[in-house]
């Protein structure tokens, strides 16, 4: 477990000195040099020095801190993720268990094929339509940002992105739950236990769903990429203003520093899911183990 | 019922089955797109003021948008631009990762290791925005490579993970001399003529996706030249009260990519 734990740490720590590297090659975009190769290198460098330091620079459009303006943006961002994280979890895991039974699967495997076939905007222009011509709930997909709204209203606006990040979410864990599923149902072990004397229920509570619930946690890291997806495009769909949207609008200002620390941050969410899962999985695995 | 008995896979003939209809599918869409020209009722961007935001009739059988537009010509000159610039992002997704990441990992070992740790990081973003980062160093123009480059990384990491370097056909082919060109071109091969059609179509899937989002978000296709995601995006003035200026466009996007899906082999749930 020792050099499993040093492996991960050591892998968790180049993932982000990597992700380091890439934001300061972009943060190095934006900076006043020479043309050529050898300047752009000198100029990533010096960036790379200041990240290491926790110097961000500072937003071209604003003249502000990049890391002041991350501050601002980046909690509405993690709200919706982790809101959304829940959801699928909470839908993800019933749902992939029930649809996957066998006379509920043949029926419902057209439905789950469309469904993750669909691009999440248009999942969430779908959810948004339904709910203004069916619901009667406003929606903030045409709203100005900061419109004044009742808190019913409020909550109603605030459903919609929730629910199209939790299904991008729940259509990850479903998947991550059937593919550790099947793993397990290739373990030798279920024989041995069961000549051992053991049932069948017992098979299943105390060795199998560990070791399900361990492939769901080592799929941490895909998971948080499908997450962070669906927030890009949800936050531009339903006109919240948080980092993901903050990215997108930097992109198209050019404002490299900024577009360099949500980057960063972005991928050192994938590598910290990522780390936390795959210890998770590994002990739980391991408490699975007969 | 054991939670591992539950979630069982789909027998092998369900399944080839399942993916033909998906090749079936693709190859209707490439005749569609193919004949789009001849197909649509008007080229593309033609306007007619007195026909503003009219709903589905026989004359215009997906309606018109807000500047008059024939909707079903729009929808197949959008479904052409998004089909061909799809194919193209997916050529850039197999070649640069893909195939890149099938001779990296017979690369000797610390060199492919190192490969294999800088494609992760970049793994480690989301597609979308690496394919809007892209976009925005060059030029919308150059959209298809992009959301193709965006793609390879885990199009890299996939490949690279599926090659076994010790296994025995490998460790045979050392020990009797063979040259380590001669056998990465037998694996190449042999690798692509089993997985090609799969890879093809997971790639595609994944670039439609990606291309048609960044397009939404303004990254894609540049006007007057309109793909589906551009149409989406533009339909989302009028769409709560006119529904068929963004479901068409959507629903042959949702075609195109579920035909992909379903010609990779993809299970439900499972992101190309």
């Amino acid at each position: 477990m020792r050099s499993f734990l040093v492996r991960q740490i050591v892998s968790l720590v180049v993932g982000v000195l990597g992700a380091v590297l890439i934001a300061a090659v972009i943060s190095a975009i934006g900076e006043p040099r020479a043309p050529g190769v050898w300047p752009f290198l000198v100029a990533a460098g010096s960036r790379l020095v200041h990240f290491l330091e926790g110097d961000f620079g500072q937003s071209a459009i604003t003249g502000t801190s990049a890391l002041h303006v991350l501050g601002h943006r980046l909690p509405p961002t993690l709200t919706l993720l982790a809101e959304g994280a829940a959801l699928a979890v909470a839908v993800g895991l019933p749902l992939g268990l029930l649809f996957s039974l066998g006379a509920a699967r043949r029926a419902t495997a057209p439905l789950m094929q469309i469904i993750t076939a669909t691009p999440v905007f248009c999942a969430g222009l779908a959810l948004a339509w339904g709910a203004v011509n069916l619901l009667h709930w406003p929606v903030s997909v045409n709203m100005p940002v900061g419109a004044a709204v009742s808190p019913d209203e409020a909550l109603q606006i605030d459903a919609l992105p929730i629910v199209t990040v939790g299904l991008a979410g729940a259509a990850a864990v479903q998947l991550a739950l059937r593919r550790a599923a099947s793993q397990a149902g290739g373990e030798s072990f279920r024989a041995g236990l069961k000549s051992l004397g053991l049932g069948g229920f017992e098979i299943e509570r105390v060795f199998v769903v560990p070791q399900v619930l361990a492939g769901l946690a080592a799929s941490a890291g895909e998971i948080m990429l499908a997450l962070l997806s669906a927030t890009v495009v949800t936050e531009w769909v339903f006109h919240r203003s948080g980092a993901a949207d903050l990215f997108v609008k930097s992109v198209a200002l050019a404002d490299w520093n900024i577009v360099a620390i949500i980057l960063f941050v972005f991928a050192g969410l994938t590598f910290v899911a990522e780390f936390i899962g795959r210890i998770a999985g590994r002990a739980l695995a391991s408490e699975g183990r007969p | 019922m054991s939670v591992t008995q539950t979630i069982e896979p789909s027998p092998p003939l369900l399944r080839s089955a399942v993916r033909a209809v998906g090749w079936c599918g693709l190859g209707l869409i490439a005749v569609t797109v193919f004949l789009s020209d001849f197909l649509a009722r008007a080229p593309a961007g033609a306007a007619d003021s007195t026909m503003m935001l009219t709903p589905p009739s026989d004359a215009h059988p997906f309606g018109t948008d807000l500047l008059g537009r024939d909707m079903l010509s729009e929808t197949l000159h959008g479904l052409a631009r998004t089909g061909v610039h799809a194919l193209f992002g997916a050529a850039v997704a197999i070649v640069c990762g893909g195939l890149f990441g099938s001779i990296a990992a017979r690369l000797p070992r610390p060199l492919a290791l190192g490969l294999r740790g800088v494609l992760g990081v970049l793994a480690a973003v989301p597609a979308l925005l690496l394919m809007i980062l892209l976009t925005g160093l060059t030029a919308r123009g150059y959209a298809p490579l992009a959301a193709g480059l965006a793609v390879a990384p885990l199009a890299f990491i996939r490949a690279f993970d599926r090659v076994d370097v010790n296994s025995p056909h490998a460790e045979y082919a050392r020990a009797t001399g063979i040259p380590a060109t001669t056998l990465l071109r037998r694996d190449l091969t042999h690798e692509f003529r089993a997985m090609m059609a799969s890879v093809a179509a997971r790639a595609l899937a994944a670039v439609t996706i990606i291309l048609s989002t960044a397009s939404f978000l303004g990254f894609g296709a540049e006007p007057p030249a309109r793909d589906l995601g551009l149409m989406i995006a533009v339909a989302k003035a009028t769409y709560l009260a006119a529904w068929w200026t963004a479901a068409f466009p959507a629903g042959a996007l949702v075609l195109v990519v579920l035909c992909a899906r379903l010609a990779a082999g993809l299970e439900e749930g499972e992101r190309p």
